[in-house]
C-alpha cells in the first residue's frame, strides 16, 4: 500500500516537472517587450550592468510618462557571461518571453551569434555597445555605437592628419585576444599612412596586472593609440606614469570612456600624460542631455558603472521608442501584441526613412542602410597633459 | 534483469532521442529546449570521453577543451569552405559527417601527440602539461588569421530541429564505443594500469600503447563534440576553449563519480542544465547569485558524494535505493559486494603511491556495474 | 638599459608569482591537493586592504589586517570545504576548491560590485639611478620574497611544527602514529598558504592598484605553473619557478612581435622543462611502491 503511494507520488512529481518544463509563458499582453542579452557575471560584468541599469532607467521613465499611447514597455535582460555559446538558449527564451524588439547584446562576440538568430526570425535590434563590423550585417540589425572598423579608420585619419610624412613612430597598445580591441587595431593599421611607423604592444588579458613589458616597448613613444577598455587602460596608465614621457598623448576609442568615472579610487589627475579619446559620450558633461543622464544615473546606481555603455543603452531605448512613436504619428497601428517581425518592418522603414534621433550620445543621429550609425565623433580630451 | 541493466542507458537515451525528435518535428518542442539538448549532448560526449582518461586510465587531464577546440576549428573550417564553395545548405548531412571525421581525426592526432609526454609524466605534472597544451592551442587559434583570430570564425549552423537528435545519436555512439572498449580485455588492461601501473607492466601489459590509445580516443571524441559545437553555433571564438572550460568538464566527471559512465552522463546533464537555466531564473539584480548557487551546489554535492563521514548516510538514502523502493528488485543473496574495492574509491595517480593495491577480488563490480557490465570472472 | 629594467621588472613580478607558488606548493605538499581557490584568497586579501585603506587605517596596519583576515578565511575554508573530504579522492577536493573559488568570486561581486576599484595608499614612488627608473615597490617585493623564502625554509627545517609538516608530507599515516596531529598541521599549512596569498596580493596591488572580483585567477594559474616548473612540493623550487616565469613574461611582453604569444611561450617552456626533468627543477622523484 505504502509502496503504491510512493509510486503515485513519484509519477505525479515527474508529470508536474514535465509540464513545468514545456510550458512557455508569454509576457503580459499590455506591454511591448524589449529583450537584451549581456554579461552581468564574469569578466565583462561591469559593461552588462551599465547597459541593464541604463536601459531599465529609460524604460521606467517612458512608462512613468505613460508609455507609448498608454502601452508600457518591459525590459527582459538575460545574462550571457560574455560567452557566445549562451546566445542560442538566451535568444530562444527571450523569444519565449514575448520579445518584440531587442537591444541585441552588450558585447561583440555574443552579438555576432545574436544577429544570426535575430535575422532568422526578423527581429529588429539596435545594439548599444556591440561594436563589431558584422553586427549590423543583416537588414534588421542596427548599432548605436560606432563600428570597430569605423573607429579604426577615423582614428587613423586623425593620426594621419597629425603625423603624416614626419617619419614619426607611434605606439599602439591593444588586447590581441579581444575581438573589440583587435578589430579596431586591424582596421587602424590598414588605414594608417605608410610614413608612420608603429610599435605594437599587445597583451592578452584585460585583467592583466603587470604591463611592465609593454611599457618598456612603448616608453619612448609620445603618442600611444590604445583601442582598449578603460579597465586595463587605467592599470597601464598607473604603471606607466613615471616611465612614458610626461608630454605623451594617450588616444583611445569609445572603450576608454569611463576611465575618469567608473573606476573607484582611480584619480586621473595623477596621470601626467594627456588622455583623450574618440567617443560619442562625455562622462563629465556639464550641460545638455548628457548631464541630465549622468545625474539621474549616478543618483540611482552610483558612479561605479557609469560609462558610454549605459549612455548608449539609454539612447537605444529612447530611439526605439521615438521611432515607434513616429510611425504611430504617421498612422501605423502598433498594437501591444504586435509580432516581432511586423514591428521589425515598421522600425526598419523608420530607421531607413530619415529618422533622426537626438539623445545623450549625440544630436541628429541617423542610420545608413547598412545599419551603421551616423553621428559626430568627437575627440574628447579627458584630461590635458600637465603643464610642463 | 541483467540484460535490461546492460542496455538501460542506451534504451533511455534512444527513447529520449526518438521522443524529443518526434516532438521537435511536430513543432511542439520549444527552441530553447532544442538548444538546451544540443548543449547537453555536447557536454555528455565531453564528460564521457574525459571520464575515460580520468576515471579509467587514472590520469588527470586539464586540457580537454583544447582537443575540442581543434576539432571544432578544423571540422568547422572545412565544412564552412565546402558549404560556401559548393553553395550547399548549412544542414547538409554529408558535409557534417565529413566534418565529424576530420574533427575526430585531427583531435585524435593531437591527443596522440600530447599523449607522448604522458609516458614520462605522472599525476599533477601530466595535468599541468595538458593545461599548458590547452592554453597554447587557444593562443595559436587566437592569433591565426586563417581562422579569424580573436573575432572568431563563422561556421555552418545545423537546423536546430534535427541537430540535437544527431547529438543524442553521437552520445549513444560515444557510450557504445567506450563501454565496449572497457568491457573488452583492453578495458581490463586500462583499469589495471590505473590501479597499479608497475604491476600492470609486470603482467605484460603494454602501458605505453594503452595510454596513447586512450588519450587519442578520448581526444577524438572531444573533437566530435567540437564539431557538434561548431555546428550548433554560427561563430566560434577561441576564448571559449580556455582552461576554465576544461575544468568545467572535469567537474562533470568528478561529480558523476570517477569511473562511472552513467554518473558522468547525469552530472553533465545536470551542470549544463544549471548553467543554462540559472541565468533565466535569476534575472536582473539577482544575476549575481548564479555563481553563488552554482558554487554551493557543487560544494554540497561533492561533499555529499565523497565525504567519508557521510558514507552510512549515503548508503541508506541514495538514488538506487529510491529506485529499488519503486521497482522492488529481486534480492539476490549470491551477489556479494565488496566495498573495499569500489571504483570511485580508487583515486587517480595523484596519490597513487598512497594506495595499497587491494582490489584484486574479481566480482566486486557485480552490484554497481551498469557501466562496466560483466567482468571476466562471470563467464 | 632596457635589459636591466626588464630584468628588474621580471624579478619583481617573478617574486610575486613565487610567493603565490609557495602557498600552492606548501598546501600541495601537505594536503596533496591542488588548491584552485588559492588565487581567490589573493583577491580577498586585496579587497580587505581596499576596505581598510579606504577607512583611513595606515596601509601597514591594513596589510597586517588583510593577512589576519586571510588566515582566518583559509582556516575556515579548510574546515568547511576540505576537511570533510579528508580520505576521499584528491580530485573531489579539487572540485570543492573550484567551488570555493566560484563562491569567493561571486561573494566579492555581490559586496563590491563588478567594477574595477583602485586601492590608494600603497604607492611607494620610484627611484632614479642614472637613466634607470626603478619603482620602490619592485625592490620591496624582491626583498620581501627573499625574506619569506628563507624564513619558510628555516621554519620547515628547524621548528617543531615545520618538521612535523615534512613528516606529514612524507607519510601521513606514519606521522600520525608518531603522535603528530595531522589535522592541525594541515590547518597550519592552510593558514601559512593564505597568509602568503594575502602578502602576494599586497605586492600585486603595489605594482598595479586595480582590483576586481576575478583579480586572482590569472596570477593563480601562473603561480600554479611556476610551482610545477620548480617541482611541486619544493619551497626553493617554487621561488625559482616563479622568478623564471616572471622574467620570461616581462621579456616576452616587451618584444612587440611575440607579445601576443606570451602565454603560449610560458606554457611551452613549462612543457619543455617537464619533458627534460619530469618532476620540475627541484622536485623530488618519488619511488613508486607496488
Amino acid at each position: 500500500m505504502k509502496r503504491t503511494l510512493t509510486k503515485i507520488i513519484c509519477l505525479a512529481l515527474a508529470c508536474m516537472m514535465a509540464v513545468c518544463a514545456f510550458v512557455s509563458c508569454n509576457g503580459g499582453d499590455e506591454e511591448y517587450v524589449i529583450g537584451v542579452s549581456g554579461p552581468v557575471t564574469g569578466v565583462a560584468a561591469v559593461y552588462g550592468e551599465a547597459v541593464r541599469n541604463a536601459a531599465q532607467m529609460a524604460v521606467d521613465e517612458i512608462n512613468e510618462a505613460g508609455g507609448l499611447n498608454g502601452v508600457k514597455f518591459k525590459l527582459v535582460f538575460i545574462d550571457d557571461k560574455h560567452d557566445a555559446n549562451n546566445i542560442s538558449t538566451n535568444y530562444a527564451s527571450l523569444v519565449e518571453q514575448g520579445m518584440q524588439v531587442s537591444l541585441g547584446t552588450v558585447t561583440t562576440a555574443p552579438g555576432l551569434e545574436f544577429s544570426k538568430y535575430a535575422k532568422q526570425d526578423n527581429v529588429f535590434f539596435l545594439t548599444p555597445s556591440a561594436t563589431g563590423d558584422k553586427i549590423p550585417e543583416f537588414a534588421n540589425g542596427y548599432q548605436m555605437c560606432f563600428a570597430d572598423g569605423n573607429q579604426g579608420t577615423v582614428a587613423a585619419d586623425y593620426v594621419n592628419s597629425l603625423f603624416k610624412d614626419q617619419g614619426k613612430t607611434i605606439g599602439i597598445l591593444y588586447n590581441s585576444a579581444d575581438s573589440y580591441s583587435s578589430g579596431i587595431y586591424t582596421q587602424f593599421k590598414a588605414s594608417l599612412d605608410s610614413s608612420i611607423t608603429t610599435i605594437d604592444a599587445a597583451f592578452t588579458d584585460d585583467k592583466l596586472a603587470d604591463f611592465s613589458g609593454q611599457i618598456q616597448s612603448l616608453k619612448n613613444c609620445d603618442f600611444i593609440f590604445m583601442p582598449i577598455y578603460y579597465t586595463p587602460a587605467s592599470t597601464f596608465m598607473t604603471q606607466a606614469k613615471d616611465i612614458v614621457p610626461a608630454n605623451a598623448v594617450y588616444y583611445g576609442c569609445d572603450g576608454l570612456d569611463g576611465i575618469d568615472t567608473a573606476i573607484e579610487g582611480f584619480d586621473i589627475t595623477t596621470i601626467p600624460q594627456e588622455v583623450s579619446m574618440l567617443s560619442h559620450f562625455n562622462s563629465k558633461a556639464t550641460d545638455g542631455m548628457a548631464k541630465e543622464f549622468i545625474d539621474k544615473y549616478v543618483a540611482k546606481y552610483g558612479a561605479g558603472t557609469l560609462s558610454q555603455f549605459g549612455a548608449s543603452a539609454y539612447d537605444c531605448v529612447y530611439a526605439i521608442y521615438g521611432a515607434m512613436k513616429n510611425a504611430q504619428d504617421k498612422g501605423t497601428e502598433i498594437p501591444s501584441d504586435i509580432s516581432a517581425t511586423d514591428l521589425c518592418e515598421i522600425l526598419k522603414a523608420e530607421f531607413n526613412g530619415g529618422y533622426t534621433f537626438t539623445g545623450v550620445t549625440g544630436t541628429n543621429i541617423t542610420w545608413n542602410a547598412d545599419g551603421f550609425v551616423q553621428k559626430g565623433a568627437v575627440k574628447y580630451v579627458v584630461k590635458a597633459a600637465n603643464a610642463q | 534483469m541483467n540484460f535490461v541493466k546492460k542496455y538501460l542507458t542506451y534504451a533511455i537515451i534512444g527513447a529520449l532521442a526518438i521522443l524529443f525528435g518526434a516532438l521537435s518535428i511536430a513543432g511542439v518542442l520549444t527552441p530553447s529546449y532544442q538548444y538546451l539538448f544540443e548543449k547537453i549532448s555536447i557536454s555528455v560526449i565531453l564528460a564521457v570521453s574525459l571520464g575515460l582518461v580520468v576515471g579509467f586510465l587514472g590520469e588527470l587531464s586539464l586540457g580537454h577543451a583544447a582537443f575540442m577546440c581543434v576539432g571544432a576549428y578544423l571540422g568547422g573550417k572545412i565544412s564552412q569552405l565546402i558549404v560556401e564553395g559548393l553553395g550547399l545548405g548549412d544542414s547538409n548531412f554529408l558535409v557534417f559527417i565529413l566534418a565529424l571525421v576530420i574533427g575526430a581525426v585531427s583531435a585524435g592526432v593531437c591527443g596522440f601527440v600530447i599523449g607522448l609526454p604522458a609516458l614520462r609524466l605522472k599525476g599533477d605534472y601530466l595535468a599541468i602539461v595538458t593545461l599548458a597544451f590547452g592554453e597554447i592551442v587557444r593562443v595559436i587559434f587566437t592569433n591565426a588569421k586563417v581562422f579569424g583570430g580573436a573575432q572568431g570564425m563563422p561556421t555552418p549552423r545545423f537546423d536546430r530541429k534535427y541537430l540535437f537528435v544527431i547529438g543524442f545519436l553521437l552520445v549513444l555512439a560515444t557510450i557504445a564505443v567506450i563501454q565496449n572498449l572497457l568491457k573488452s580485455k583492453h578495458g581490463r588492461a586500462i583499469t589495471a594500469i590505473r590501479d597499479n601501473e608497475i604491476a600492470a607492466k609486470a603482467t605484460g601489459i603494454n602501458v605505453t600503447k594503452y595510454k596513447l590509445v586512450v588519450f587519442a580516443l578520448s581526444s577524438a571524441f572531444a573533437g566530435v563534440a567540437g564539431v557538434l559545437y561548431s555546428y550548433s553555433n554560427f561563430n566560434i571564438q577561441p576564448a571559449k576553449f580556455g582552461y576554465n572550460y576544461s575544468i568545467e568538464i572535469l567537474v562533470m566527471v568528478v561529480l558523476g563519480g570517477m569511473g562511472k559512465i552513467n554518473g558522468s552522463i547525469i552530472a553533465a546533464t545536470l551542470i549544463t542544465f544549471l548553467n543554462t537555466k540559472l541565468p533565466l531564473v535569476l534575472t536582473g539584480e539577482l544575476a549575481v547569485l548564479q555563481n553563488l548557487f552554482y558554487a554551493l551546489i557543487l560544494i554540497l554535492l561533492v561533499i555529499y558524494n565523497n565525504a567519508p563521514a557521510l558514507k552510512g548516510f549515503r548508503e541508506k538514502y541514495n538514488f538506487k535505493n529510491l529506485i529499488n523502493l519503486i521497482f522492488k528488485p529481486k534480492h539476490d543473496p549470491a551477489k556479494v559486494r565488496d566495498d573495499a574495492a569500489r571504483w570511485d574509491v580508487v583515486p587517480t595517480k595523484i596519490s597513487m603511491d598512497e594506495v595499497i593495491s587491494t582490489d584484486v577480488i574479481i566480482d566486486n563490480y557485480g552490484d554497481n556495474s551498469a557501466d562496466i557490465g560483466e567482468r571476466g570472472g562471470n563467464k | 638599459m632596457n635589459f636591466i629594467t626588464n630584468l628588474i621588472g621580471g624579478l619583481s613580478l617573478g617574486g610575486i608569482y613565487a610567493m603565490i607558488a609557495l602557498g600552492y606548493t606548501m598546501v600541495y605538499g601537505i594536503a596533496k591537493m591542488l588548491n584552485f581557490a588559492h588565487g581567490d584568497i589573493i583577491m580577498v586579501g586585496g579587497y580587505t586592504i581596499l576596505v581598510f585603506a579606504a577607512s583611513g587605517v595606515h596601509p601597514l596596519i591594513a596589510i597586517v589586517l588583510a593577512v589576519v583576515f586571510c588566515v582566518g578565511l583559509g582556516i575556515a575554508i579548510e574546515k568547511v570545504a576540505y576537511k570533510p573530504l579528508r580520505g576521499a579522492s584528491p580530485l573531489a577536493v579539487l572540485i570543492t576548491a573550484i567551488g570555493v573559488s566560484y563562491l569567493l568570486q561571486s561573494l566579492a561581486q555581490m559586496i563590491f560590485g563588478s567594477g574595477t576599484k583602485m586601492v590608494r595608499g600603497l604607492e611607494l614612488g620610484s627611484l632614479t639611478i642614472g637613466k634607470l627608473i626603478i619603482n620602490v615597490s619592485t625592490i620591496v617585493t624582491l626583498i620581501a620574497c627573499i625574506i619569506v623564502m628563507v624564513g619558510l625554509n628555516l621554519f620547515v627545517k628547524y621548528t617543531k611544527i615545520g618538521r612535523a609538516m615534512v613528516a606529514v608530507s612524507e607519510d601521513k599515516g606514519a606521522a600520525q602514529l608518531m603522535g603528530i596531529n595531522v589535522n592541525s598541521i594541515i590547518m597550519i599549512t592552510f593558514a601559512i598558504g593564505s597568509a602568503l596569498a594575502a602578502l602576494a596580493g599586497t605586492f600585486y596591488l603595489m605594482r598595479s592598484p586595480s582590483i576586481c572580483s576575478t583579480f586572482g585567477s590569472l596570477p593563480g594559474i601562473k603561480a600554479f605553473t611556476a610551482a610545477v616548473i620548480g617541482g611541486i612540493g619544493s619551497i626553493p623550487g617554487a621561488m625559482l619557478g616563479g622568478i623564471l616565469l616572471g622574467i620570461v613574461e616581462v621579456f616576452a611582453n616587451s618584444v612587440p612581435a611575440i607579445a601576443p604569444y606570451t602565454d603560449a611561450i610560458e606554457f611551452a617552456i613549462l612543457i619543455v622543462i617537464l619533458l627534460v626533468k619530469p618532476t620540475g627543477f627541484l622536485g623530488k622523484k618519488r619511488r613508486e611502491k607496488v
